[in-house]
């Protein structure tokens, strides 16, 4: 156990450390506003084409693909130091952190360079095509349908969601190939590109508000998709699923880590009852990063540990969403504003982070829903870390 | 920061647990309860075994190390409060094998009128942990901390509801002492270290509850079925892992600061302090709820690591005062450094 990083660590946050100071675009670059999590305005594009370019947007890829083949450690303080400096890592979240990630772990070199490197250079965004209406905790009851017609896969069906899809130039989208198999086992995964024949992509507004535009349902209408399209082999989709969803799941709590941090600065506690949550808050901030800090030394020993990702998860966003309920409820009626900031300004990151202290509560609650809702979160380290007995 | 054990350490929590399992086994613990058998064969083990040599701050997660474990045994010894609560207070007083604690509270000390340079002990002090069975007290008083034999104080033990634990008031009435008595100790660490050592005693507890409460869910049946595998049940039992890995953790924190001279040595004690005792209202009420009627039964062992994570939780302040020690200081700090980036209206506006 040790306070401090080994000295070749710290060399290497240093390293990044310039070049963000010496890179950083400034405010006046960036007041075209990000409006959904696959819109990424040109500077955003710029300044993630040169952290492809510079081996830092992803430190633990080879430089081909954004890195310089980093360590695990090294990779965490690179996030460290991001989150520190209120830099969002990218403005095409998933695009980054899943899609091209599962392209760069099942895709064929063709497929790589086609769409994975693309993605990491911000030529073009992606969104997730996983959920439907019928298929949310349940995701392996997924109906959209994909039928083979010569080079062709025929695509129908409904998507839900799908975060940032009418700004995506690719989804990556999970379909039924085989209906009569066992559900885990009839899954596919094709990318497909969005101005295809057939598609109808409807954006919806969230609980921020009617214009807040992320979300999105996806119709296929017998879409024509590429053979070449499906990543990894037929009908074994929910093994990318579950690759897809475990990339960056390391170091996903430090998300959550950078939402406390932000919230035990920007409370003032007052009352007696508000001091006392504070210090809740506080603890909750500093058990993440030790629990996390812990996750992460043994994932660097080499040991598999996906079970703790859970806790750090469920611990993570529970602790956010209580976190940002008592933020809100300490405003009193002036936490009625719709408008309005909780935060300084911090143009490399996301506007919601410094939005309206209901903005934030709401917020939290993506935490707690998206990528395997609390619930789902719980019955898996209860089934998987303590033993219990499915039934 | 590399916040697990390295491989020394997971050897260091080995070793404990193979001597414990067998010098402290439940059934030790059990007939102290009920027979009233004498720890003290174990304790003198333990000093065998150089545990109580472990009196080095810079050995401090060693020591939290095993203090989670003597917590999970629910170690009848005064090991806790000697190590604990005494020696950071009076390093060096005791020899092999004897005991101490702390007086916290209560006694006042007075030059002695008569001998030059003598001082007079006087006051009682209540609720202290061991005070019927230490050899030595540390005695904190406003004008410094005393180190005076037990022979010299008048102990009460008192009747408390855990079986295992010893708490007695301890009076001075009049007692002289010699300046050379007087230790120029730093309360404030010894302060943190007794919080940090209660702290990872409860978190220890809490984990043998919880290991009691997964053995029974996954064996008790009803409804044809390992009650364990209903859903409720299930959640309760993360919830109890939760909180217990959050404790542990902020106990863990606390000893690494205690060991590398840390300044946020104070605030982390507290966190860890406050933590356990977060984690024990969850840990108590879902332990013994999970355990049905067997929970509310003498002689289910369970009650032993509930007591003694519960009485964890009534000694030294509870996780509120403690909470509320967490506040005064980030606020103090806060107050101290104002945030160099201050709310700015002209960015907003800029970036609209
Ligand atoms: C902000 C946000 C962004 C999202 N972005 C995307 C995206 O880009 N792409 C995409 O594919 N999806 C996305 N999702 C969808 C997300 O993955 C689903 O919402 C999530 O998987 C839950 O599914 P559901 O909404 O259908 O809820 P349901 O599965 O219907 O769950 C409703 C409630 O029932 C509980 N429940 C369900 N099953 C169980 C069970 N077995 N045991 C106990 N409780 C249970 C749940 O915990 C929950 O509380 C996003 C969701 C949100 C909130």
């Amino acid at each position: 156990m040790q306070l401090r990083f080994d000295d070749d660590v710290e060399a290497f946050r240093a390293e990044f450390v310039a070049f963000l100071d010496a890179n950083l675009p400034g405010v006046e670059e960036t007041t075209e506003r990000p409006t959904s999590t696959a819109h990424m305005p040109a500077w955003a594009r710029r300044w993630q084409r040169l952290q492809f370019d510079n081996g830092w947007l992803l430190p633990g890829n080879p430089p081909e693909y954004g890195g310089r083949n980093a360590t695990l450690l090294q990779q965490f303080v690179h996030l460290e130091e991001l989150g520190k400096r209120h830099i969002y890592h990218s403005f095409n979240p998933q695009g980054l952190g899943i899609i091209a990630a599962s392209l760069l772990t099942f895709g064929t070199e063709e497929q790589k360079r086609r769409w994975a490197v693309p993605i990491l250079k911000a030529e073009i965004t992606a969104a997730l095509g996983m959920s439907e209406p019928g298929a949310g905790s349940d995701l392996a009851g997924l109906r959209t349908r994909a039928v083979l017609d010569g080079d062709h896969f025929v695509v129908n069906g409904q998507k839900i969601w799908t975060s940032g899809a009418h700004d995506a130039d690719i989804l990556l989208t999970f379909v039924r190939t085989d209906p009569d198999a066992p559900k885990h086992r009839g899954i596919s995964v094709l990318v497909i590109p969005t101005d295809l024949p057939g598609i109808t992509r409807r954006p919806f507004g969230s609980i921020i508000g009617a214009d807040d535009l992320d979300f999105n349902e996806v119709f296929f209408d017998d879409v024509r998709v590429p053979a070449e399209n499906l990543i990894g082999q037929l009908n074994k989709g929910w093994h990318v699923a579950n690759g897809s969803l475990g990339h960056e799941r390391t170091m996903l709590w430090l998300g959550f880590a950078d939402r406390l941090d932000e919230l035990v600065a920007d409370v003032r506690p007052a009352t007696p009852l508000e001091r006392d949550r504070y210090a809740t808050l506080a603890m909750d901030a500093q058990a993440l990063r030790l629990l996390g800090s812990a996750a992460l030394a043994r994932a660097a020993r080499g040991e598999e540990d996906v079970a703790s990702i859970s806790v750090l998860k469920l611990f993570g966003s529970e602790a956010v969403r209580t976190a940002s309920r008592h933020a809100l409820l300490a405003q009193g009626s002036a936490g009625l504003a719709r408008d309005g900031h909780s935060r300084p300004f911090e143009h490399m990151n996301l506007d919601w982070f410094f939005a309206s202290w209901f903005d934030r509560y709401a917020h939290s609650f993506s935490g707690t829903i998206a990528g395997g809702t609390s619930e789902i979160q719980r019955t898996i380290v209860a089934e998987r870390v303590l033993g219990l007995p499915r039934v | 920061m590399l916040f697990e054990l390295d491989s020394d350490q997971q050897l260091w929590r080995t070793t404990i647990r193979d001597v414990l399992a067998k010098e402290c086994p439940p059934a030790l613990v059990r007939s102290v309860a009920d027979q009233g058998a004498d720890p003290g064969p174990l304790w003198r083990t333990f000093a065998g075994l150089g545990w109580t040599e472990l009196t080095e701050t810079a050995e401090a997660v060693e020591l939290a190390i095993l203090l989670e474990e003597l917590g999970r045994a629910t170690d009848p010894t005064p090991y806790l409060a000697t190590m604990t609560w005494f020696t950071p207070l009076a390093p060096g007083v005791l020899s092999d094998g004897q005991t101490g604690t702390a007086v916290l509270e209560g006694v006042t000390a007075h030059r002695d009128p008569h001998g030059d340079e003598g001082w007079i002990l006087d006051g009682t002090g209540h609720h202290v942990l061991d005070g019927d069975r230490a050899d030595w007290f540390a005695v904190v008083t406003d004008a410094g901390v005393f180190t005076v034999p037990a022979t010299e104080a008048t102990v009460h033990r008192e009747n408390v509801f855990d079986p295992l634990l010893h708490v007695a008031d301890v009076s001075f009435w009049q007692v002289r002492v010699g300046e050379e008595s007087r230790t120029r100790a730093d309360v404030g660490l010894a302060r943190d270290i007794a919080l940090t050592g209660l702290a990872l005693t409860m978190v220890g507890a809490c984990r043998r509850v919880l290991d009691l409460t997964l053995d029974h869910v996954r064996t008790r049946e009803q409804f044809g079925v390992p009650i364990g595998s209903f859903q409720a049940v299930k959640h309760k039992a993360v919830d109890m892992h939760v909180a217990i890995e959050r404790a542990t953790a902020l106990a863990y924190f606390a000893a690494l600061t205690i060991a590398e001279q840390d300044p946020r040595r104070a605030t982390a004690a507290a966190m860890a302090k406050a933590a356990a005792g977060e984690c024990t209202t969850v840990v108590f009420e879902n332990g013994f709820q999970l355990f049905g009627g067997m929970g509310f039964t003498w002689e289910n062992d369970l009650q032993f690591a509930l007591k003694r994570a519960l009485s964890g939780e009534l000694l030294l302040g509870g996780a509120d005062v403690h909470r509320a020690r967490v506040t005064d200081a980030l606020l103090d700090a806060r107050a101290a450094a104002p945030a160099a980036g201050t709310t700015s209206e002209e960015r907003h506006a800029a970036a609209v």
